[in-house]
């Protein structure tokens, strides 16, 4: 795969260049916040930034979706009739994706796309229709541990063209098929560019503090780990809202419901958090998690010990540090996992 | 009393209360992981009592956690509580969920919570802020290549500067004493701004503030008055409330909520300062309390022995709207 | 709808079913005549009203909605609309800060035997409503998300 160079001079009529046909997004502050908004083409998007308050989980999984429509009239001449929701119309291009957040996303596709059976039609549409271009992280975070989570700041799996800022260029390395032919035409990068780049994910490596050991997690146990006594401890703060679940870039899980309306109605999912009582009540009135500790826990054997059994050792977590911010009580997943694995 | 202090007093207490067996638990906060967040902390012996502390950023409403521990669990409890918290603690024996001899209450004067996105904001919404330290009326905000004071009451959690009740309004030890009961503004004045506009302008400035809203429920689960076993929400049969994101259901969500904490709502801010978003949650409850006080010359949470407003009627109350 | 026909809204009507209820068949029996517009949900007393109902109304398409119940004093149950008064205060007050036009939310007590007053709020009720056109306040869509 090449190495190329962009300037950022250059960079906004090359992404309007992507553009025309696809629709263009990228982080912008807005009020203060930092989120995934349109970029217009013709501007420049922001190099410098730490990460997007929530994740960008929406553009292949948003947050209410309709998954096909119904007819209920028996007697008119449509009679039942189910419509699916058409696919996304336009491709678009993820402009300056984190690498935390571009790895989440392929973490999932083993989820949502397992096998023949189990492929998420939904979620395959709109990864397909994605060009996504990651920018590296020169500046990791206090909060960031992505290089335990077989992740780190320059990593390159899940994006298609991976940018690492060296000033007033860019390093533009393709990953993919896909972006290779996005940056076919864009000049070669000369040794010194692509030594500048290797020194920028050094540094940025090393920038990174927070370490959290996985080593015990992968080799005990599930029930070792279930039953181990400090799960007491960090269920006692827990609210068990969705805050951590939503921010996440790798939690997934959903809720289908059907709402009428006459008779006419939609299939929608939405997002669901096992934090919530309601997530496992059975319509028996039997909840297998009905206790608290029973759901903190969950969370977090499901990101750490299950996934990675279930899919070749990937983790269910990429270290983006989102819900570490963001917790209103404060639960740490760094600390927890250091529990889990002491 | 500083924080130091304080911190010190509250570790006494909690030390003690805990070596004789006065209490079962000792719930305060331990110091956070980031800046600007403490974190609740439930201390079981002196030696946990160490690690309590105590500063502007002990932003949540401890009375949160006395209503989630199992039934016949619950033991004795103590709790440091300012006076926002001890109103909770006092709607909360009101309403029939915790009892006096249940709680001991270790009383502490609010010095007015701070909130994180206000110093954020202050600072640059992009910089990483690494640490914020109180020194006294100043916040000391550190992070790579600057190191800016702040006026604290610049970045006050917004209920705090139009707080009525400071301190405690019962405990069992006071550490550090009184200070002024309020902050000096004035609640009335500030606490429905919307009055001002008409209808079309009323529902645009109610969808704009809860147009962030991610339906993650943690204004919900941080407030100490939403304790029900089967919250609306999740009422299926009928379905009160969608769960999508479609404008309407997210709206109702909140009305519902706010129009459940009436008559009992304190104002403690732990909803505003839970939410991930930093939505403006308290614009529908602050409207409420204002009317209840305006019309049943109410304020929640003060004393034990009145009966919340809701729960009860007199013959002289207003209905000129009825026809 | 189209524009050459009048807007006739659609209003919730919750009566109690001691007093207003009571009062309403009393104007059908005898043969009051008022506008067809209201949906009449009966409910115990207007104690039990809750106010998610008065908003699934909306959501569900409500142009209007109306509430009445016994007198304060005659109440059925004892003091059921006592609390339902103060309930009805803080409910009209909170949807009308929030956008909710004056003139979509009505109350009344009306008792059995006034089937004349009945009469005269459906039409006071079905006339505010009409004038201020279709609801869109909460109104649940569901063609319209994603």
């Amino acid at each position: 795969m090449s190495d190329k160079i962009l300037t950022k001079d250059s960079a906004a009529s090359f992404l309007a260049g992507l553009g025309g046909e696809r629709d263009l997004f990228a982080p912008a502050l807005a009020e203060g916040k930092l989120a995934w908004a349109p970029l217009e083409p013709g501007r420049e998007p922001l190099w410098e930034f730490s990460n997007t308050q929530m994740s960008p989980k929406e553009f292949f999984f948003p947050q209410t979706e309709c998954m096909m429509r119904f007819t209920n009239q028996q007697d008119g001449e449509q009679g039942m009739i189910m419509r699916p929701e058409p696919e996304l119309a336009r491709e678009r291009v993820l402009v300056n994706m984190r690498p935390c957040d571009a790895k989440a996303f392929g973490v999932l596709d083993l989820i949502f796309c397992q096998d023949e059976v189990t492929d998420d039609p939904y979620w395959r549409d709109k990864r397909e229709k994605s060009l996504i271009i990651a920018l590296a992280c020169n500046d990791p975070c206090p909060t960031c541990f992505c290089t335990s989570m077989n992740c780190g700041p320059h990593s390159e799996a899940g994006a298609d063209v991976l940018l690492t800022d060296l000033g007033g260029k860019l390093l533009v390395r393709g990953v993919t098929d896909k972006g290779e032919a996005a940056i076919a035409e864009l000049p070669e990068a000369v040794p010194e560019d692509i030594a500048a780049a290797a020194s920028a994910k050094e540094k940025a490596e090393a920038a990174i503090t927070t370490s959290v050991e996985m080593d015990q997690v992968k080799a005990r146990e599930v029930m070792e780990l279930y039953e181990a006594p400090h799960w007491d401890q960090v269920q006692e703060s827990c609210l068990n809202c969705g805050t951590c679940t939503f921010c996440c870039p790798t939690c997934h899980c959903f809720d289908i419901q059907d709402e009428t309306q006459g008779a006419a109605g939609r299939r929608v999912r939405n997002w669901d958090y096992c934090m919530s009582w309601l997530f496992t009540q059975h319509g028996s009135g039997h909840n297998p998690r009905g206790a608290k500790k029973d759901r903190v826990r969950q969370r977090f054997m499901h990101k750490f010990k299950y996934i990675p059994v279930k899919r070749g050792g990937e983790i269910g977590c990429v270290g983006c540090g989102r819900c570490v911010q963001l917790c209103p009580v404060n639960i740490d997943v760094r600390e927890v996992v250091r529990n889990m694995n002491a | 009393m500083d924080n130091q202090a304080l911190t010190q007093g509250i570790r006494e207490a909690a030390s003690r209360l805990l070596a004789e067996g006065t209490v079962d638990c000792v719930l305060g906060y331990q110091a956070g992981t980031v800046p600007m967040r403490e974190r609740p902390f439930f201390a079981y012996n002196p030696e946990e009592a160490q690690r309590l502390i105590w500063s502007g950023f002990c932003c949540n409403n401890l009375a949160d956690f006395l209503i989630r521990r199992p039934a016949g669990e619950i033991g004795k409890v103590a709790v440091v509580a300012q006076g926002c918290v001890s109103r909770s603690i006092v709607g909360l024996i009101k309403e029939h969920q915790l009892t006096r001899e249940q709680v001991h209450v270790i009383g502490v004067a609010s010095p007015g919570m701070l909130d994180r996105d206000k110093v954020q904001a202050l600072v640059g919404p992009d910089k990483v802020i690494t640490a914020a330290a109180e020194e006294g009326d100043e916040l000391v905000v550190e992070g790579p290549g600057f190191n800016q004071r702040i006026a604290r009451n610049k970045v006050m959690r917004d209920n705090c500067y139009t707080c009525v009740q400071r301190n405690p309004v019962i405990f069992d030890e006071l550490i550090g004493g009184e200070s002024e009961p309020t902050h000096g503004g004035v609640i009335d004045k500030v606490a429905a701004p919307w009055e001002r506009l008409d209808p079309a302008g009323r529902l645009a400035a109610f969808a704009e503030n809860y147009q962030d809203c991610i339906r993650c429920y943690a204004c919900r689960d941080a407030c100490p008055l939403c304790y029900c076993h089967v919250c609306f929400v999740d009422e299926s049969s009928p379905q009160w409330c969608g769960k999508t994101q479609d404008e309407s259901d997210v709206l109702t969500y909140h009305i519902l909520r706010a129009f459940h904490c009436a008559g009992r709502c304190v104002d403690c801010g732990a909803c505003e300062s839970a939410c991930p978003q930093g939505i403006k949650v308290r614009r529908l409850t602050s409207k409420i309390e204002k009317d209840v006080r305006e019309f049943y010359a109410y304020a929640p949470g003060l004393e034990l022995e009145s009966v919340p407003p809701l729960s009860m009627h007199r013959p002289d109350d207003p209905q000129g709207f009825i026809k | 709808m189209s524009e050459t026909q009048e807007f006739e809204p659609r209003i919730a009507a919750f009566f109690c079913n001691w007093c207003t209820y009571g009062g309403a068949d009393l104007a059908g029996v005898s043969r009051l005549q008022y506008p067809p517009n209201i949906r009449a949900i009966r409910i115990p007393c207007t104690g039990r009203l809750s106010p998610t109902f008065v908003l699934q109304a909306f959501r569900q398409g409500a142009d209007g909605v109306w509430i009445s119940g016994c007198h304060p004093g005659d109440c059925h149950y004892i003091e059921g609309n006592l609390f339902a008064r103060r309930r009805f205060t803080v409910l009209k007050n909170l949807l009308e800060y929030v956008g909710l036009e004056p003139g979509r939310l009505h109350f009344s007590w009306i008792s059995s035997a006034e089937a004349t007053k009945f009469q005269q709020t459906v039409i006071e009720v079905t006339e505010a409503v009409k004038a201020l056109g279709p609801c869109r306040f909460l109104r649940k869509d569901i063609g319209m998300v994603a």
